[in-house]
């Protein structure tokens, strides 16, 4: 297991073709290097100095051996660059594209064989880097006033992709999510998900961990790392290219029954690793648990003023594997006794249209014992739903230390309310199917 | 001996062959303690003996480490009643292309049709695979795989993350079957996968009962 802190946290950073002015993508990384908690050195020979920081011909020429060098170079002038960092850095983040990807393996290959041989660790190549927010950490070439980033958090984010990094980086912010780590580590000709894995079970700043791969190198490796991990925190993976291009027409029906993605996720079962339906459920997942802990339980309750967003929470509920189990007879009484006859007791327990704040609350309370998990369906357009729901419902949290979520909707003070309940830890949907796909991520195996 | 020398031992008899004929998989399973259907291999060009020492009624498949699929070739008689119909049905069977002969067995009493296989994955290397078997297995795909070499424990959870699985443990009034018995055949397919030596094993069908399985159908080639 290495040690990622000079990579997360550098304390020296070099920029291999660094630029003068945000026009170029050099000047876009450097300009975000003034942020970083540490030493900056611009190398280009062109210059004596870029942005205010001195600048140096080459990395040979720096009065210290960097934790971090960041190139951005043309594919072919890499490998000596890299040669030259021997015994100058301890991670070389290769930024440029024309490696693997494009179909050019011999080069990339060249450069791991470079790296092994100047002991210096890749990242790369072909990836965007890097965000800490901890550390003022970022190597993204993305101008800022193309892309805010989201603010400091309990969330990490690892991804293969960097079109799906940059999506998911605003996608988080939107959600108020913050981030702890984001790393896309492109071709991964060194570094890896399993090293990056290994490193987060560690990493106190993270709470949970989402992951987006298309392929993993070594797969018992991945795995293994990925089961580490997610004994400590929660880990939740996106697995694309999921489609049965088949296997070459196989002796055997197992050869053609073991498509690589229905082996994928089986191994991901069998290794406890949750794994995301699709981009929108990573996202979901990644609030619900940077909010909350997962508890252990498959039973919840439903409890909505709207019969049909009722319904529809109850099949998702079914497809998801919870437990939908009926009010048990003392607590119907309880609520047969609080409510109007025409307030549908059961589960899920409808409020109707007619509802009143405080019915919210005289629910929780009747069901509190009975069940693990909890979905509140909150729809604004009746005047009876008021701002004070959310007070009851982080009370009611408090006191239960069980998983809620909520399903805000129908406009008015929707927006209001999802901001309130945000705010105490509550996460809110904007469908019953998501609120309940959420809070199956909040019941998986327990904590 | 060890899992690993057993299958050097059967890689050895079997000199270069990439793949394996039937009855010759069998008793390489019958090695570890997995039952199969009593029968006898008739050489192409051998004449059956008469009487038969196997209890009728018998079933009769075309052997032939060529042959993908058996049924979809003509090359299985089911339900052989006396020495007549064995006759003319390992003649019938001895035409068939690319045999090698005839593998005559006792006719097995049905059973709960499961899969038992193994195969080498770019990404996880051997794995081992259990599911609902026989002639869907392709169109069901009712399976779920694990990394090779497995405990019990893991095993019957391989069972259990199959629909046909549930099956096993009682269905609609019927009796659970045995499940240690399958449990115990993962065990060892994955045990023969995790040697590295072996590319893919097929057991299909296995006939699980409610004491004991027996596997019908055996299919394994090297690496």
């Amino acid at each position: 297991m290495t040690n990622l802190d000079s990579l997360f946290y550098p304390k020296s950073v070099a920029l291999i073709g660094a630029s003068a002015t945000e026009e170029k993508l050099g000047g876009i990384v450097l300009k975000n290097l003034l942020g970083l908690k540490g030493r900056v050195y611009p190398v280009n020979p062109l210059y004596p100095e870029l942005m205010g920081l001195k600048a140096y011909p080459s990395i040979r020429d720096l009065p210290e051996t960097v934790d971090l060098s960041i190139v951005m170079r043309p594919a072919v002038e890499v490998p000596e660059i890299l040669r030259q960092h021997a015994g100058k850095a301890r991670f070389a983040l290769i930024v440029s594209a024309g490696f693997a990807e494009i179909g050019a393996s011999g080069l990339q290959e060249e450069l791991a064989q470079i790296g092994r041989d100047a002991g210096v660790r890749l990242v790369g190549p072909n990836c965007l880097g890097i965000y800490n927010p901890c550390h003022g950490l970022d190597t993204m070439f993305l101008p800022h006033t193309r892309l805010k980033k989201p603010g400091k958090g309990n969330v990490a984010i690892i991804s293969q992709s960097g079109a799906i990094v940059i999506s998911l980086l605003d996608a988080v912010r939107r959600a108020n999510i913050g981030v702890s780590k984001v790393i896309n580590y492109g071709n991964a000709v060194d570094l890896d998900a399993s090293d990056v894995y290994e490193y987060l079970a560690g990493d106190p700043e993270t709470r949970v961990v989402i992951s987006y791969l298309e392929s993993v190198g070594n797969g018992r490796r991945f795995i293994e790392a990925a089961r580490l991990l997610g004994d400590v925190k929660p880990l939740v993976v996106l697995k694309a290219g999921k489609g049965t291009c088949g296997q070459k027409a196989a002796y055997s029906h197992t050869g053609r029954l073991a498509g690589s993605y229905e082996v994928f996720r089986s191994i991901l079962k069998e290794f406890r690793v949750r794994e995301a339906a699709d981009y929108d459920s990573l996202l979901d997942a990644a609030k619900a648990l940077s909010c909350q802990r997962p508890t252990p339980g498959k039973r919840v309750c439903i409890i909505t003023n709207g019969g049909g967003s009722g319904v529809l929470a109850t099949d998702e509920c079914m497809r998801a594997g919870l437990d939908v189990a009926p009010l048990p007879e003392p607590v119907k009484k309880i609520l047969d006794s609080s409510f109007p006859p025409f307030y549908v007791v059961g589960n899920p327990i409808d409020l109707t249209g007619q509802v009143r704040t405080e019915d919210y609350r005289v629910a929780l309370d009747a069901v509190r014992q009975t069940y693990d998990g909890f979905i509140i369906i909150a729809l604004t357009g009746v005047a009876g739903v008021t701002l004070k729901l959310a007070e009851i419902v982080r009370d009611f949290r408090t006191e239960a230390c069980k998983p809620v979520v909520a399903h805000i909707a129908q406009g008015g003070i929707s927006g209001k309310l999802t901001t309130l309940l945000e705010k105490s830890k509550i996460p809110v949907f904007p469908s019953p199917e998501r609120a309940v796909r959420a809070l199956a991520m909040l019941l998986r195996d327990g904590g | 001996m060890t899992i690993r020398d057993k299958v050097q031992d059967f890689l050895q008899s079997q000199e270069d062959r990439e793949l394996f004929r039937e009855h010759e998989v069998k008793e390489f399973l019958r090695g570890f303690g997995i039952n199969t259907p009593r029968g006898m291999f008739v050489p192409s060009g051998t004449a059956i003996p008469s009487p038969v020492s196997l209890s009728y009624p018998l079933v009769a498949k075309v052997v032939s480490s060529g042959i993908s699929s058996k049924s979809d070739v003509g090359g299985v008689r089911l339900g052989i009643g006396n020495g007549d119909e064995l006759r003319s049905a390992v003649t019938e069977l001895s035409l068939v292309e690319n045999g090698e002969g005839v593998l005559v067995e006792e006719m097995a009493r049905p059973g709960f049709e499961v899969i038992v296989g193994g195969t080498s994955d770019i990404t996880f290397g051997p794995i081992v695979m259990f599911g609902l078997g026989g002639f869907f297995v392709e169109l069901f795909r009712d399976v779920s795989f694990a990394l090779a070499p497995v405990t019990h424990e893991q095993a019957v959870w391989l069972v259990d993350e199959t629909k046909g699985g549930k099956v096993l443990k009682g269905f609609r009034g019927k009796p659970p079957l045995d499940i240690d018995a399958i449990a115990d055949i993962i065990v060892t397919v994955s045990e023969v996968m995790a040697t590295g030596l072996i590319r893919t094993i097929d057991l299909n069908p296995v006939a699980l009962y409610l004491s004991g399985a027996l596997v019908l159908d055996a299919k394994m080639s090297r690496l």
